[in-house]
């Protein structure tokens, strides 16, 4: 179990400030709409925590041609499926605050995607996720050993933002014991414009000896890069933090531990 | 569902060594895919396909809706390790390098949630 519980807590409750703006060519009506402000929290999906938004702006906008949302950062469209934090620390070194996304209701870019048609896909995508990580972390032994009603518990405590109901499950999800950490640890190397990176590594070398992030990202074939930045939760940890720590503090809700990567080009 | 795919998989993620991972290969050698209908999923007649790395599930899952004469509003949940399903834009050479086994990537296709 995590010995640094206020790390959790503190990463619970990070929160970006994101300012939200219609489309100009999808603005029906005299004026366009004043943007939306919201604090969204790092750890969950754009999806999951903009219906006010998606209300806010539907009025106005054309109803006959009002299909599903989407968002947009600078001409990319946002990936849902990416907890919001992450997708922030892309591109944190050229934002300020607030971070300013356009929201779309037409023109879904099929190709770039996901559909994301109700808050059932969601949940499908971050249990899938969760299950995933388990199956890494613990030979899906955890995961496999709780009832329907505890993994219940862990969406619910994602989608109405409870940092207790959520950790009194993924508490088991994220034990270990001294002999034996994870199996492997479950990552994902983000970068703008690839889809995420991950392989099996594990966190501990044959010998016993903590894995770090630094030698994940060299046996990933990042370090290779030359001017690179590390963000995990909005933070460039030291490169020598070991990998079963990050692992069981940094982890989003869904057991996955983010890397962004930030190339200055 | 015969447990022997499920138990050989899971050897083959245990066996790994722990060697470092080698950035991205530059050939591309092709994967190959054995798919096994679960659940009252029509049994494919070729189950055996290679398949570039950089392909991605979401083209696999279309592949198999035609193969399978699925109508456009019925679903198709794909699995891996009959455990988890992948998001539709992960590559499949990264989730053989993961959960590979036999130098083959089994995936479960299933017109409900068989493992969900």
């Amino acid at each position: 179990m995590a010995d640094d519980r206020e790390i959790l807590r503190d990463i619970w409750e990070g929160r970006i400030p994101i300012a939200f703006s219609l489309s100009p060519d999808e603005a029906t009506g005299m004026e366009q709409p004043e943007p939306y402000y919201m604090l969204v929290p790092r750890q969950s999906y754009l999806t999951l925590v903009t219906d006010k938004v998606q209300k806010h702006f539907k009025k106005y906008t054309d109803d006959d041609n009002t299909g599903e949302v989407w968002f947009e950062y600078e001409g990319q469209p946002i990936r849902w499926h990416i907890p919001v934090g992450v997708i922030f620390d892309l591109y944190s070194h050229k934002v300020t605050l607030p971070w300013n996304i356009t929201i779309h209701f037409q023109q879904f870019p099929e190709e770039e995607l996901i559909r994301c048609r109700s808050k059932d896909v969601i949940e499908a995508h971050f249990m899938s996720s969760v299950k995933e990580a388990d199956c890494l972390k613990h030979r899906s032994q955890v995961i496999n050993g709780m009832q329907k009603k505890d993994h219940k518990q862990l969406w619910m405590g994602l989608q109405n933002d409870k940092f207790d109901q959520f950790w009194a499950i993924n508490r088991r999800l994220m034990e270990h014991t001294a002999d034996e950490p994870f199996k492997f640890i479950p990552f994902r190397i983000c970068q703008v414009d690839k889809p995420c990176q991950h392989s099996l590594f594990r966190p501990v070398t044959d010998e016993g000896e903590p894995v770090t992030l630094g030698d994940l990202l060299k046996n990933a074939g990042v370090a290779e890069k030359l001017d690179y930045k590390v963000r995990i939760q909005g933070i460039e940890p030291p490169l020598d933090t070991p990998m079963q720590w990050l692992s069981e503090h940094l982890s989003h809700p869904d057991n996955f531990l983010y890397i962004s990567i930030i190339c200055d080009t | 569902m015969a447990d022997t795919t499920e138990q050989s998989s899971q050897e083959a993620l245990e066996s790994r060594s722990p060697e470092p991972i080698s950035p991205p290969p530059t050939e591309k050698k092709k994967i190959d895919l054995l798919l096994k209908a679960a659940g009252d999923a029509p049994i494919m007649k070729k189950k055996k396909w290679a398949v570039e790395p950089s392909k991605k599930i979401g083209w696999v899952t279309e592949f198999i809706r035609k193969y399978i004469k699925c109508d456009p509003s019925d679903s198709l949940f794909l699995y891996v390790n009959q455990a988890f399903s992948p998001a539709p834009d992960q590559e499949i050479g990264t989730l053989f390098d993961c959960y590979g086994s036999d130098g083959k990537l089994i995936l479960h296709y299933c017109k409900s949630q068989a493992w969900g």
